[in-house]
């Protein structure tokens, strides 16, 4: 073979290994880069008005006052939008109208019954109230424009009327003339097509901007309160001027996505400025301002991670790990010094050591069927614990998993003391047994605290063995035990599959997960650091 | 100062109360001290052996009605997983197993060239302070939790294969198996490099001597003598990938199907670790259902348990050849 051809065949050898180690490199970049980076913004954020009210109503953080006048102040510039569409539906949903004509004429007949009147008096204005109602509701579902008209006009002559000035009545009035005013702008025959249009409309801007104050307060959490960070409402922005629709295509299983203009669908309307006017005054609505949100690592959550931290997925994770840990440090570091101090290899020692590797080797889910058959069915139940899922099975199946890397990195933390110092303390007539205790156990320490570090590491990313032993993904913060608790792996793994409320919040998803690789890079980085002055110092001798 | 001559003449340099010589009864208790102790130390280090009987007995104990009401070569050979039909429910675990092979394989496949490649990078190329900032690179690639991994596959891998490779799931095959590849290669370069580092310098020197270039030391020197260590590594990560739960179950796309046309990486699969995961929190504990669950993780423990073999037999054989060079 010709040299110059070996040479760029040895040439190419060597780069081709330095690319395998690169794209190594390169992926973990890819993979921690853009998931650090999302994860980062569940803590620093532009947070809305929005946000500081919600700190204050479910977790009674920030100052209450403040926020108040706040809220008061951004408050005058939405009404605008709320009094909006609040005439807007008045001209076109029926239903409405005449259930709230409906409780009026209900209402006013309560108040009468509280007046000092006659009988024949009292049933003579509740037959008036019902006149007019019956009028008001065959205007709402005529679709005749005169007709409307000349049915509003009759019952606005009664509005100075002294029968209903004071009393709930005289809503009947207000009703009429929004109703007669949108109407004026409406096409009748498009009315039910407004009706679902706005729905939806108003479904968007529950999101962006809450509730209205005087609306009644939702159940569901995530309904409570508008956008809370400004990079939601480009989101929001987009659904508000688009309407996202999933067609299917021809010869294709893929379902292809069409965006139909909503400011256009409501042209001509008493709608159409709104869109204009929000996208003017978003940041009056919302006041945004440059958030650091450190008690995310300690606030609990609402149903889904809609708002809130992870407090307590932090707090049952570090609890679970400890707990494992008091488990297996004492196995794992017995284990290591009997293997290295006081045996030889023989038969017995190549047994144990085959074992060690086999349970190295069970993939965690099997450990996962092995918690929930042994702790959890039998092992816990023989002391008279409850035979569900707990804490104690979880770190307990993590213990088992977690007590192969303990004894290894102990026998290696074990082996590298020096000869010298056991001979030292065996030459001072100190026993075997005391000399471990006393001399090869202290300088190990070091050694041993790696080891125990790296198990916690792993011990806290692991999902498969607690998700039948001791994992939930909602639930309360556990008071013993001898209760399930949730997880900072059980809950990256459920917001990223099967919660689909977290799928809206991707922030809270990034940042849980984030902040589990975190905690493990942390301990890492620690134990990488620690052996690295081991070694030194054990160099140095 | 005077006083302080004084403290030292006054203190003996030992005390000879006592003889040196042990009482009968100082040696017994010694000897009871050294034993017992190390009895106590015994039966701590059988918790590895006592864990590893129990997770068989258990997991079998839960299995074994299941085997005894079918047929164990329908199970392993028949391509129908109907575990919740009302009536007859049907348990055959073929595209389970193809399925976890299948995505083993292609990890590998992606894994293994760039594991040695890497390995040999780290042992033979590059300088000792690179290779200490390398190391933990690669450890921190190890240490990253299989759900975070899982969860780059759903949220940010998945979503880009679909745009910029017009499939119609990111959730697949090769999703899945990409992800386990990364993680598979730690173990791979870490064994690997340990086993070719090992191999002596004197190999080496010899090859150069004969003008030899790298390549062709490392394609036929090297790696012939350090094959042991390269395959015991892959097989490690071989059990690393069959073992692993989280990734497949959120990145495979869980449709228990045998892929065709075999080559189509674009198809969801579902994977044995997989089912386990996402069926048994919704079987009724005791069930057959629950049962076949347990079955399916008796399978894999005795696939980890001969591939654990595997790579002891070739690890085995690494320290020997390395022990005579």
């Amino acid at each position: 073979m010709k040299a110059d051809l070996r040479i760029i065949i040895d040439k190419l050898f060597t780069s081709l290994t330095g690319l395998a180690i690169a794209s190594m490199i390169i992926a973990l970049f890819v993979i921690l880069g853009p998931m650090l980076y999302r994860g980062f913004g569940a803590i620093v954020f532009r947070g809305t008005v929005e946000f500081r009210k919600m700190q204050i109503a479910e977790f009674h953080h920030g100052n209450a006052e403040k926020v108040k006048q706040e809220a008061e102040k951004t408050q005058k510039v939405r009404q605008v939008v709320y009094d909006m569409i609040h005439r807007f539906r008045n001209g076109i949903d029926i239903e409405e109208l005449e259930n709230r004509v409906k409780d009026i004429h209900r209402n006013y007949g309560n108040e009468l019954q509280q007046k000092d009147i006659s009988r024949e008096q009292y049933k003579e204005l509740r037959d008036f109230s019902k006149e007019i109602r019956d009028k008001l509701i065959d205007t709402f579902s005529s679709d005749n424009i005169e007709k409307i008209k000349e049915n509003i006009d009759f019952v606005l002559q009664y509005e100075m009327d002294e029968r209903f000035v004071e009393t709930v009545a005289i809503e009947y009035f207000t009703i009429a003339r929004d109703f007669l005013k949108s109407s004026a702008k409406i096409d009748f025959e498009k009315r039910d097509f407004y009706a679902a249009e706005l729905e939806e409309l108003e479904d968007i801007i529950l999101r962006l901007l809450g509730p209205a104050p005087d609306a009644d307060t939702p159940m569901l959490a995530q309904k409570r309160y508008g956008a809370t960070r400004l990079d939601q409402t480009n989101i929001l922005f987009h659904q508000l001027f688009w309407k996202e629709k999933w067609v299917e295509q021809e010869n294709s299983v893929a379902l292809i996505k069409i965006e139909n203009s909503r400011p256009e669908q409501f042209a001509g309307t008493e709608l159409e400025p709104l869109f204009g006017y929000i996208k003017d005054n978003i940041k009056q609505m919302l006041n945004p301002k440059l958030t650091f949100y450190w008690r995310y690592f300690f606030d609990d959550s609402t149903p889904g991670h809609y708002f809130g931290g992870i407090g307590p997925e932090i707090f049952g994770t570090l609890l679970l790990t400890l707990l494992s840990m008091i488990f297996v440090i004492p196995f794992g570091v017995i284990s290591a010094a009997y293997l290295t101090e006081c045996t030889k290899e023989g038969p017995v020692v190549r047994i144990i050591r085959m074992c060690i590797n086999t349970l190295a080797g069970v993939p965690s889910i099997v450990f996962g069927l092995f918690g929930m058959a042994f702790f959890v069915l039998f092992f816990i139940p023989i002391f008279g614990g409850p035979s569900q899922p707990c804490i104690l099975a979880g770190s307990l199946t993590l213990a088992v998993l977690t007590l192969p890397v303990m004894i290894r990195a102990s026998e290696e933390a074990i082996k590298t003391v020096p000869q010298t110092y056991k001979e030292a303390s065996l030459a001072l007539g100190a026993s075997k047994f005391l000399t471990f205790v006393k001399v090869t156990l202290p300088a190990a320490l070091p050694g041993i605290l790696t080891g125990i570090i790296l198990s916690l590491s792993r011990v806290a990313g692991e999902t498969a063995p607690i998700l039948f032993t001791a994992g939930i993904a909602i639930g309360p913060i556990p008071k013993s035990i001898f209760q399930t608790t949730r997880t900072l792996s059980y809950g990256s793994w459920d917001m990223a599959v099967s919660d689909k409320l977290a799928a809206e919040v991707p922030h809270n998803q990034f940042g849980m997960v984030v902040t589990l690789v975190l905690l493990i890079l942390c301990l890492n980085a620690m134990a990488i650091i620690l052996r690295a002055r081991v070694f030194k110092k054990l160099k140095g001798h | 100062m005077e006083s302080k001559e004084s403290e030292y003449s006054v203190k003996p340099a030992a005390v000879f109360e006592h003889p040196l010589v042990l009482t009968f009864a100082q040696d017994v208790k010694g000897f009871l001290f050294n034993h017992i102790g190390a009895l106590i130390l015994f039966v701590f280090t059988c918790t590895s052996v006592l864990a590893v009987l129990l997770i068989f007995l258990f997991v079998a104990r839960e299995a074994f009605p299941f085997l005894g009401k079918f047929s164990v070569v329908e199970f392993l050979t028949r391509n129908a997983w109907y575990p919740e039909a009302s009536e007859g429910a049907e348990y055959g675990a073929l595209a389970l197993i193809v399925g976890s092979v299948y995505v083993t394989t292609i990890a590998l496949a992606f894994s293994v060239p760039i594991g040695v490649l890497s390995a040999i990078f780290l042992s033979d190329i590059v300088s000792f302070k690179i290779r200490g900032i390398i190391k933990p690179i690669i450890e921190i690639l190890a240490a990253i939790p299989s759900v975070a991994y899982g969860f780059f596959a759903v949220l940010v891998l998945a979503p880009w294969l679909q745009k910029h490779l017009g499939f119609a799931t990111g959730t697949n095959a090769l999703n899945s198996s990409l992800l386990l590849s990364i993680m598979a290669l730690p173990t791979i370069i870490s064994v690997a490099e340990d086993s070719i580092s090992a191999t002596g310098r004197d190999l080496r020197e010899a090859s150069y001597g004969l003008g030899a270039t790298r390549f062709e030391t490392m394609l036929k020197v090297v790696i012939p003598a350090s094959h042991s260590g390269i395959i015991a590594g892959v097989v490690l990560g071989m059990m690393r990938a069959i073992g692993e739960t989280m990734v497949v179950w959120m990145a495979s796309g869980n449709a228990s199907q045998i892929p065709h046309p075999w080559w189509d990486l674009s198809q969801s699969i579902r994977t044995m670790t997989a089912s386990i995961a996402g069926e048994m929190g919704e079987t009724v504990k005791g069930s057959d259902h629950y049962r076949s669950l347990f079955t399916i993780g008796l399978l894999l423990l005795v696939m980890t348990l001969l591939l654990n073999l595997v790579s002891e037999y070739f690890l085995s054989r690494a320290r020997k050849s390395t022990g005579k060079s």
